[in-house]
């Protein structure tokens, strides 16, 4: 037998004989969705509760979406250990803001906001895809849309996550009447909710990372209350 | 495919730049002059890495230009080479080194004696009679080999550089349709229109 | 000593009779947990641990960032933009497509970010990149009115947003933009991107789309053209990339820079357009 110098043991080469390459990937999606639709004098914000990690499950209720100290709402999807390092450093800036100016920070300055805590991570981005719900100055419904480095835009109504590919259309028929011969009006707080549960059920029935439990957040000038409900636990 | 050619005559330096800014396959503009104004009778021709190019002789040309300013006199040609090359060669030890190839021409505003110098990225700088930059050094190295000798009047230099971008219009295939060519003489610097 | 082994110089060990000790527990007594405020702790990560300290965190953000790996983290891209200067003034044009790989994110983006009332920047390439920047040199805009009793000139204001993308150069911003205004000058047209690469000329297109927008803009392009006609051009333009680049698409928003300040033309629907154009006859070759 020939002297091999090189013998394979493991560890150092592997069967194809390049060398192994270890690279941590610090970045993770957990999966889950989030949705949120602006009305006249409300705003709704929903997720889902499930947390994964490629095929498993983590745990089945893990919310995602988080009531801020200012009512507003903010609902985080992509990874969690993220989103839970982002909500921890907008509630501080909150904090410090309300000693510093002695009032709560309104809906649309937190917007802006998190656009810079967000931008501030642009060479090591939060892995967060973030929805921020509340009631502008106006006392009107506003939802806030961002990218994980901070680009964002005010929508009318947003799906983020997992199945944002499945819900968003639905909301564009549904509350964007687009392609439909009708004028696009903002929606009724009944109307919302009915539309969100139908958005999370269908939702649940064709995408793995979503299910077990859907948290509705209503956000009106008198303040939040929160709604749970059943999704399938398969 | 950027092309920068010179070379000196009897009593001139002349180089030629193409006119064009492009990105990729897209032509971003027509009639960017690639140089800048070192002082009366000198003058930098560049290409190179998209806003390395600019920044760097932006650079160059202010602090020549403050030298100026300070001492009451301009740099030589050879002085003006010799502190871009050192500028050249210490950026090349840092982490984000100006990707950058000039060519630098004047005249010697007292006797008209004519320079030409060749820098490339990596600082080597070299007094030169003719050179070109880039790939456009390929073809028309040889067609100045040929052609030139030191007594090149500014027709016969013309003559030159239409045989130079003849040759380029056959055989290279990023052809470009448009130049600078500017020439520095003891009356200074002035742009030519073939 | 190297700084590897400082450690333990950073941890915080001072005693009750330390002078600077008392010093810093006096300064802060108001907070519950007041020495953490003042004097706070931490460690430095072995150097030897990073593998190349000088190459690693751009490299990381590349692979992070790159099309190839499915945990990327989706960055809006995909873009058609343009701007023309005329007679008139300058004429801004862009499409309103945000996509994250072929999933189109958003339709109704606003790419035209308004700088100030005369002052407009187009978007292309990260829109996060672009937003940040361009808002933050809306502040720089407005700091040197204050500092130089007189507005910037785009030319300034172009150099700023420039000279900014430069220092991150290598670091992976990605931006492509028009900055367009009207100054003391006249109207003013700039493209600067993250290169470094600043330009000034009468045209420019941006983007995915960009091939498709000049093929129309280079053949009808007129420096005397009317207001209106130059209007149409934008449009027609954008709705040709927006009709061939997939990346392009939804709307089309025209802004007109005048004398005194941007006007917002308006916002029009392509897939209406293309309804528009289709009824209408072809241009004439004959010109």
């Amino acid at each position: 037998m020939p002297y091999d110098p090189h013998p394979n043991h493991e560890g150092f080469l592997n069967s194809v004989g390049s060398p192994i390459q270890h690279r941590f990937n610090p970045h993770t999606d957990n999966g889950g969705t989030t949705l949120a639709i602006a009305g006249k004098d409300f705003c709704l914000v929903a997720g889902d509760t499930r947390q994964s990690e490629g095929y498993s499950i983590n745990t089945r209720y893990a919310p995602k979406v988080h009531e801020l100290s200012n009512g507003s709402v903010l609902a985080t999807s992509g990874m969690y250990a993220d989103s839970v390092n982002l909500v921890l450093n907008i509630e501080t800036r909150l904090e410090w803001y309300k000693h510093k100016h002695n009032k709560t920070m309104s809906a649309t300055a937190s917007a802006q906001m998190l656009m810079t805590v967000l931008y501030q991570k642009r060479f090591f981005p939060y892995y967060v895809f973030n929805i921020l719900g509340g009631v502008d100055e106006k006392g009107e419904g506003c939802v806030f849309s961002y990218d994980p480095v901070g680009c964002y835009r005010r929508e009318t109504y947003q799906a983020h996550g997992s199945s944002a590919a499945l819900i968003q259309p639905f909301l564009d028929n549904q509350c964007g009447a687009k392609h439909q011969n009708i004028k696009e009006e903002l929606l009724t707080l009944d109307q919302a909710m009915k539309i969100t549960k139908d958005a999370f059920a269908s939702a649940t029935e064709r995408d793995i990372y979503t299910g077990d439990y859907l948290e509705i957040f209503v956000i009106k000038k008198s303040g939040v209350t929160k709604h749970k409900f059943d999704l399938k636990k398969d | 495919m950027e092309i920068l050619f010179g070379f000196v005559g009897k009593d001139y330096a002349l180089t030629a730049s193409d006119n064009t800014a492009a990105r990729s396959i897209v032509v971003q503009k027509r009639g960017e002059d690639k140089s800048r104004i070192l002082s009366k009778h000198t003058l930098l021709s560049y290409n190179g890495e998209a806003g390395d190019t600019c920044q760097f002789s932006d650079y160059i040309a202010a602090n020549i230009k403050l030298y100026e300013i300070k001492n009451g006199v301009a740099l030589s040609t050879a002085a003006c080479t010799k502190f871009t090359r050192r500028e050249l060669a210490n950026s090349l030890r840092s982490r984000n080194a100006y990707q950058v190839n000039l060519l630098i021409s004047g005249s010697d505003p007292k006797t008209g004696v004519p320079s030409l110098f060749w820098l490339d990225h990596l600082a080597s700088a070299n007094k030169v009679n003719y050179t070109a930059h880039g790939y456009a050094s390929y073809f028309i190295l040889s067609t100045m080999d040929l052609y030139w000798h030191e007594n090149l009047t500014l027709e016969e230099g013309l003559g030159l550089v239409k045989k130079c971008l003849k040759e380029l219009k056959i055989r290279f295939i990023g052809n470009l349709p448009d130049f600078f060519i500017k020439v520095v003489d003891k009356n200074g610097i002035r742009e030519i229109k073939l | 000593m190297a700084l590897v082994n400082l450690n333990d110089v950073l941890s915080f060990t001072g005693n009750e009779e330390d002078s600077a000790f008392d010093d810093a527990k006096s300064s802060c007594m108001n907070f519950e947990t007041s020495l953490n405020f003042k004097l706070p702790t931490f460690s430095i990560q072995n150097l030897s641990d990073v593998s190349d300290i000088a190459t690693a965190p751009v490299d990381f953000l590349k692979q992070q960032m790159s099309n190839e790996n499915n945990s990327r983290i989706a960055i809006k891209k995909g873009t058609t933009t343009l701007a023309f200067v005329f007679q008139g003034g300058v004429i801004i044009a862009v499409d309103s497509r945000a996509t994250g790989g072929a999933y189109i994110a958003d339709g109704g983006v606003k790419k035209v970010i308004e700088i100030n009332p005369y002052l407009l920047g187009t978007m292309a390439g990260g829109a996060a990149d672009c937003m940040y920047w361009e808002r933050e040199l809306g502040r720089r805009c407005r700091l040197y009115e204050f500092r130089e009793k007189e507005r910037i000139t785009v030319s300034a204001a172009s150099k700023l947003l420039c000279n900014i993308v430069y220092g991150y150069k290598g670091m992976g911003l990605s931006m492509g933009t028009m900055v367009t205004g009207w100054d003391k000058t006249g109207p003013g047209l700039y493209y600067v991107d993250s290169d470094g690469q600043r330009l000034k000329s009468d045209l420019f297109s941006v983007g995915s789309g960009s091939t498709y927008a000049y093929g129309v803009l280079d053949s009808l392009y007129d420096y005397n053209m009317s207001v209106e006609d130059a209007i149409e051009l934008g449009t027609r333009a954008i709705y040709h990339a927006g009709h061939r680049d997939a990346y392009s698409g939804n709307t089309v928003n025209v802004y007109h820079m005048k004398k005194t300040g941007w006007e917002f033309i308006y916002n029009k629907d392509i897939n209406e357009l293309h309804y528009k154009y289709a009824a209408e006859a072809k241009p004439s070759t004959l010109s």
